[in-house]
């Protein structure tokens, strides 16, 4: 069982490719999800997903962050359903109306959320953090620095869930009960939000020490001892998302 | 009266992490569980304050399951205080961090803040100070007090002396034995053998989710088998105590062999010196 954005190991297609080549062609279907409007380009980008979820064992993550994002863009797709009037009415609204292209809006919403969030989240699931890192810094020349934040804040995502979890469970030790309502829980869990910033910001602090103390300042593009050349499968990778983009601009 | 019948738990189905454990805990019982990391020690206090449900089996408390129990139910029934006080402490004085347990319960009367004015005083704390600029010491303290405030009949603690020096460890234990000679049963995971030995009057050995020993504190601390399947080091009077008797035949009957604390291996020995000299 894997934690939230933690390493799953395999030698899937994707496993094997170079981890910027991975992660720019995840950004290009990305781009080419919001560049359409097309239903056809966004099942095209769907059963890719399909396909690399499971080339890479990972369906029932894959669709239970399906699940949590279409769940999420319940709310994007509601708005755009009342505040897009277009199409024939369907219901009349003090503001304005619902029309059947007002549908078609808001199912556009999940849909493309849903097509373009699988292959950003199959590629952090796919690429050691360290390796995208050292990627970034060999291959697009990104500074060490920035190449270890961003790291750093992948790393410490599923820290603070946890931290947030025990927080939550020592106030329910204290009698908090957080069942009920979502106001209800949104409520309760604003107080909690300052020990899980004392406990950030302590760690931040503790883990900034010991890359200081392991000499992080001397650290180079130069240092990292593993190449990260591309290869055949990569460029291939790069042209199919190039391809899906143009679809996506002309259609 | 907590009662655990043959209960199993885990976090994910394929990996149990308690397999068919069952033992019973009096009233103004002060138990110490024991064990090495994994071997099931906080997930059995988990169960104890409702944080965790069995998978099969049932935790009772006072005869009723903590299925049945509301969190609020439990908590008036059991306090419990984790190994890192920054999780539990989130007000921003010390009197309402005292007084979020009560708030949380819905019982903000004039007894609560008088139970609260007497725990400052008690434990010298100040009431306006930040909970989070004290001291890592007096952090559990508060955590601590929070917790007592409210006078739950049984108190958790999961490894309270973890991080505290000598003086600071000393303060939390003995407000911890004072509070289970007026009655409040105390369940405590602790890794400090020194700690269990001065303190708990029972102990419970753990290994692979499971319990391997259960008694008195000094019976299962000179325990050999135990302690070796449990991965644990006896105190060190005890460990010297068991050393002689292996070691030493002319003292394997004598009381150095069976002594358990500092006073009583003063004593046995200085009986042996005596009854040497006078020979």
């Amino acid at each position: 069982m894997n934690g939230f954005l933690e390493y799953v190991p395999g030698d899937s297609f994707l496993h094997r490719m170079n981890p910027v080549a991975k992660l720019a062609a995840a950004f290009i279907l990305v781009i080419a999800c919001f560049a359409t409007s097309n239903f056809v380009v966004l099942a095209l980008v769907l059963v890719l997903d399909a396909v690399l979820a499971a080339q890479c064992k990972m369906v029932p993550q894959a669709l239970g962050l399906a699940k949590a994002v279409a769940a999420f863009s319940l709310l994007l797709a509601l708005i755009a359903l009342l505040f897009t009037p277009r199409g024939d009415v369907l219901v009349q609204l003090p503001w304005g109306y619902i029309g059947t292209e007002s549908v078609v809006a808001a199912v556009l919403v999940i849909v493309r959320l849903v097509a373009c969030a699988v292959p950003l989240f199959l590629v952090f699931y796919v690429t050691k953090l360290n390796d995208m890192a050292n990627a970034m810094v060999k291959q697009l020349r990104v500074p060490y620095k920035y190449a270890f934040a961003f790291t750093s804040t992948v790393r410490f995502i599923p820290v603070f869930m946890n931290d947030m979890v025990g927080i939550m469970e020592a106030q329910t030790a204290r009698g908090v009960e957080f069942d009920g309502g979502l106001a209800k829980r949104i409520r309760l869990m604003v107080p909690l939000c300052v020990p899980l910033l004392v406990s950030s910001v302590r760690k931040t602090n503790s883990a900034a020490i010991a890359a200081e103390v392991r000499g992080f300042h001397l650290r180079t593009r130069q240092s990292g001892f593993k190449e990260y050349p591309f290869a055949t499968r990569d460029y291939l990778a790069l042209a199919a998302s190039v391809v899906i983009l143009v679809l996506a601009i002309v259609f | 009266m907590i009662e655990f019948k043959n209960v199993c738990a885990s976090y994910d189905v394929e990996v149990p992490i308690l397999k068919d454990v069952s033992f019973t805990i009096n009233d103004g019982d002060f138990l110490a569980v024991v064990g090495t990391n994994g071997a099931g020690k906080s997930t059995t206090m988990r169960l104890v304050n409702g944080l965790l449900k069995p998978t099969a089996g049932e935790v009772l408390i006072d005869g009723v399951p903590t299925t049945q129990l509301k969190t609020s139910e439990l908590a008036r029934k059991v306090g419990f205080l984790f190994q890192n006080p920054d999780r539990q402490i989130c007000c921003n004085t010390v009197r309402e961090e005292l007084m979020f347990g009560f708030k949380a319960l819905g019982e903000e009367g004039s007894q609560a803040q008088a139970r609260v004015d007497a725990l400052i005083e008690r434990f010298g704390f100040d009431p306006q100070a930040e909970p989070f600029l004290l001291n890592r010491g007096t952090r559990q303290l508060l955590a601590l007090a929070s917790i007592i405030a409210l006078e739950p009949p049984v108190v958790v603690l999961d490894e309270p002396t973890t991080g505290l020096d000598f003086r600071e460890c000393s303060k939390v234990m003995d407000i911890i034995a004072e509070m289970n000679a007026r009655g409040t049963t105390v369940i405590m995971v602790c890794h400090d053998m020194e700690v269990v030995a001065d303190y708990a009057k029972r102990v419970i050995a753990m290994t692979a989710g499971q319990v391997v020993a259960d008694g008195p504190t000094f019976e299962v601390l000179r325990n050999r088998d135990v302690l070796a399947r449990t991965h644990l080091l006896a105190p060190q009077i005890v460990d010297i105590s068991l050393c002689l008797a292996d070691e030493c035949e002319p003292l394997r009957n004598t009381a150095v062999a069976r002594a358990n604390t500092l006073n009583e291996m003063t004593e046995a020995m200085t009986a042996a010196a005596q009854g040497e000299g006078s020979r």
